[in-house]
């Protein structure tokens, strides 16, 4: 071990004190959960103090961190104050998150702490995103991000340093390898002696660390930090510090080596570094002790602030989900929906040309707008030519293709999002998302609600669904909608014609939540009247596409396509139909509907996504309940049947919802009915 | 002070505990960290360590089960 001297007196000393207040806290904490007032799973960071607060030696205030649920020694070291982290373990108003995140959600961006997720390895694509908008905005900001051993081992940890690499991103990523991920041992779930020899496999330095010992975290972390400030791209940093206890508060610890574990406890980081401050003659018994009694005065004052603080207000139930109540689907007071008008020359062009052109709009009047997603630069253009001539136009660095990486494209987004950046994700086809599926809807859709308000995800995700254009089969076909519906937190956008393609995706791409625009290919190619430049088609707002009065005919997407070809035949047979366009599911023009149904007595809903579990029957459920009295025929569904998508186009055909199927249910509802 | 000690939350799943055993007795004197009783809940058998210093009065009797948060012991800090 080298000397601590060598870091120079007053940062060991710094250090020192970090890890004494990051230990006291922390066993606080355990304190109140052992006399049985606190009562939630906490994860110790007895062991890991000095990797945190070593770290935090080398970083500036406005910084960046990512953490996990074993998070006290990185916020405490990143500088947020232990009231507010005392406050948030105690569910309080005036914790890290109004009491809305928890322990293991603890957010704090005013000190640089950006995300703590309770999902293994999630963090690091949303610390590649945050490094990158660092990057375009040329900051010189440094993002640390730090997860564990067993997160090494998760498919997002990969495509996060990939794209890293790849990008010359300025993070730094930390492996604390604390030797167990709960119950299993390091050797049992890696077979590579170390985690920071797959850096060069990722085309980026590693180094590996006695993550106990302050000096050599030092030199191994200040040569990353100094890397990624000076531009020149991310560093793998394994920090080695045994696991003290069990893996949670109260956890068993026969899985572990109980030989090693003894002598990791008699040489704790806190003893040690104790220990050689006062050999090494940089602090003497009576300033240490100083410092200890200041930390343990703090969590005193912190705890008695967290106890004395009010839970939080019930009105803060649903707040946070999206930056509206307004928007909450069946919310009492929607917000109003107001559009841009256009002023451009209308000129028919496809639904395909309509979304380049939204993006070409959006990218020419927002600097912080840019694209990201697979295949998306020239000569390509993207695979259906979506994002053709855009990156000749504006650049690589903002029309941005990507590696096959959808976590990572996904991450990249949300990290950009939360430092000021408007990124529009494509996903090149639905189905994919099922990959991304949990930067999705446990990220995006939920760091607004986790942090309190305190960070929000601006992205927008654009992705093609490519049912009933014949040959995509089972996993290129889906609609998707209602999986993404039933995460509250997540805007869902399904425009049927290019007009709506343009002005909701100008929307999305302005709205500060998390949107996903599902673009079908069934729509693609099919022109429409489009106004030249910018206007906005508000999200929430259903368009009642023909008006009448004996059935309600409610869809989306290509399902319109459908419903209007049937609506034209019921009409010949002399039924008035009126025929909604929802646009969006969520926010949801619920009102819209309603009075429609209201008016007509019967409603039929149709999509081309399986009908079992679909969203119709979601809202026929809803509109059941509140029009019961007015109804002259059950609320019907027509969705497609539970079976996966098939190829042979004789079943494809008789998979997906038809015209001729809706006149044939429309007419059994007239029927059927008074 | 008088504090009250709770039966904790010792893992995840855990809604009550039972007292395996007492590691000290009443009027003891005990100190911060110093194990203080066993439980058993769903998962496991595990020490609970003493959150405070002073002298312990145990409540709950050996093999008695407690849900969570219910008072196990009292200690005068
Ligand atoms: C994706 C995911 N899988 C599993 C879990 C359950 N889990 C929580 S912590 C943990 C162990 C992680 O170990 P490691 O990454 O080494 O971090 P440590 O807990 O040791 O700090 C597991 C499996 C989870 N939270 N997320």
């Amino acid at each position: 071990m080298g000397n601590l001297a060598s870091l120079g007196q007053s940062k060991a000393i710094a250090i020192y004190r970090t890890m004494v207040r990051i230990a006291e806290c922390d066993q606080r904490i355990q304190q109140g959960l052992a006399a049985g007032d606190l009562q939630f799973q906490y994860y110790p960071a007895g062991g890991q103090e000095a990797i945190a607060a070593t770290i935090a030696s080398l970083l500036e205030a406005d910084d960046l961190a990512v953490t996990t649920y074993r998070v006290v020694h990185d916020i405490v070291a990143k500088g947020t104050p232990i009231r507010e982290i005392m406050a948030e373990m105690y569910g309080r108003a005036t914790g890290t998150c109004k009491g809305k995140g928890g322990p293991m959600h603890l957010t704090a961006p005013n000190s640089g702490l950006m995300v703590t997720t309770g999902i293994v390895g999630a963090g690091t694509p949303i610390a590649a995103g945050l490094a990158l908008a660092e990057q375009m905005q040329d900051t010189g900001r440094v993002t640390v991000c730090n997860f564990g051993d067993g997160a090494a081992n998760i498919g997002a940890v990969h495509e996060a340093l990939n794209i890293a690499a790849l990008w010359s991103l300025p993070v730094v990523f930390v492996c604390q390898n604390n030797l167990y991920a709960e119950y299993t041992s390091f050797a049992e779930s890696t077979a590579s002696a170390s985690i920071a020899s797959r850096a060069e496999g990722y085309g980026m330095p590693g180094a590996r660390c006695d993550g106990t010992d302050p000096v050599a975290i030092h030199e191994a972390a200040e040569s990353a930090v100094a890397r990624a400030r000076s531009g020149k791209g991310p560093t793998l940093l394994e920090c080695v510090a045994p696991r003290l206890q069990g893996h949670a508060f109260g956890s068993e610890t026969a899985h572990m080596d109980q030989e090693a574990l003894a002598e990791a406890t008699q040489n704790a980081p806190l003893i040690v570094v104790r220990k050689r401050l006062l050999e090494e003659g940089l602090a003497t018994e009576a300033e240490l002790a100083q410092i200890e009694a200041e930390a343990a005065e703090e969590v005193d004052d912190a705890q008695k602030f967290a106890t004395e603080s009010p839970p939080p207000g019930i009105e803060e139930l649903d707040a946070d989900v999206f930056a509206d109540k307004g928007d909450i689907p069946y919310a009492s007071s929607p917000v109003a929906r107001q559009g841009v008008e256009p002023s451009g020359e209308h000129r028919s062009i496809t639904f395909g040309q309509a979304v380049n052109e939204a993006m070409a709009v959006a990218l020419e009047r927002d600097d912080s707008v840019f694209l990201l997603g697979e295949d998306l630069h020239d000569p390509a253009g993207g695979i259906v030519k979506q994002t053709a001539g855009l990156s000749t136009r504006f650049g690589l660095d903002r029309v941005r293709p990507t590696p096959i990486s959808e976590q990572a494209i996904v991450g990249a987004a949300i990290g950009a999002s939360m430092r000021g950046m408007k990124p529009v994700a494509e996903i090149m086809v639905n189905d994919f998302a099922m990959v991304a599926m949990d930067q999705i809807a446990n990220h995006a859709a939920k760091l607004r609600y986790m942090s309190g308000g305190r960070t929000a995800v601006p992205i927008t995700i654009r992705s093609l669904s490519a049912g009933n254009v014949g040959s995509f089969g089972a996993q290129h076909s889906q609609s998707l909608e209602a999986w993404f519906a039933h995460t509250p937190g997540l805007k869902v956008v399904a425009p049927s014609n290019a007009y709506d393609a343009k002005g909701l995706l100008l929307s999305c791409i302005d709205d500060p939540d998390p949107c996903i625009q599902i673009e079908a290919m069934r729509c693609f190619f099919v022109p429409g009247d489009v106004p030249d430049g910018y206007y906005t088609v508000p999200l929430g707002s259903a368009a009642i596409r023909q008006e009448g009065s004996d059935i309600t005919l409610v869809s989306y997407s290509w399902g319109m396509q459908e419903v209007l070809a049937a609506a034209a035949q019921l009409e010949e047979q002399g039924v008035s139909v009126e025929a909604i366009d929802l646009r969006s599911i969520v926010p949801l023009d619920y009102a819209t509907v309603r009075e429609s149904v209201k008016k007509t007595g019967r409603a039929l809903i149709v999509h081309p996504a399986v009908e079992f579990g679909g969203f119709g029957a979601e809202l026929a459920a809803r509109l059941q309940f509140d029009l019961f009295e007015d109804l002259r025929a059950p609320i019907a569904r027509y969705g497609a049947p539970y079976t996966s998508i098939p190829f042979a186009q004789v079943l494809e055909a008789a998979y997906f919802p038809a015209a001729s199927g809706v006149v044939e249910r429309a007419q059994n509802l007239l029927k059927g009915g008074s | 002070m008088r504090v009250t000690l709770k039966m904790p939350k010792g893992a995840v799943s855990m809604q009550e505990g039972k007292i395996v055993e007492w590691l000290v007795e009443a009027g003891d004197a005990i100190t911060k960290g110093q194990p203080i009783y066993a439980i058993e809940s769903e998962k496991a058998t595990i020490d609970i360590e003493s959150p405070f210093t002073g002298v312990i009065t145990p409540i709950a009797k050996v093999d008695e089960t407690l849900p969570v948060g219910a008072p196990v012991a009292t200690v005068e800090t």
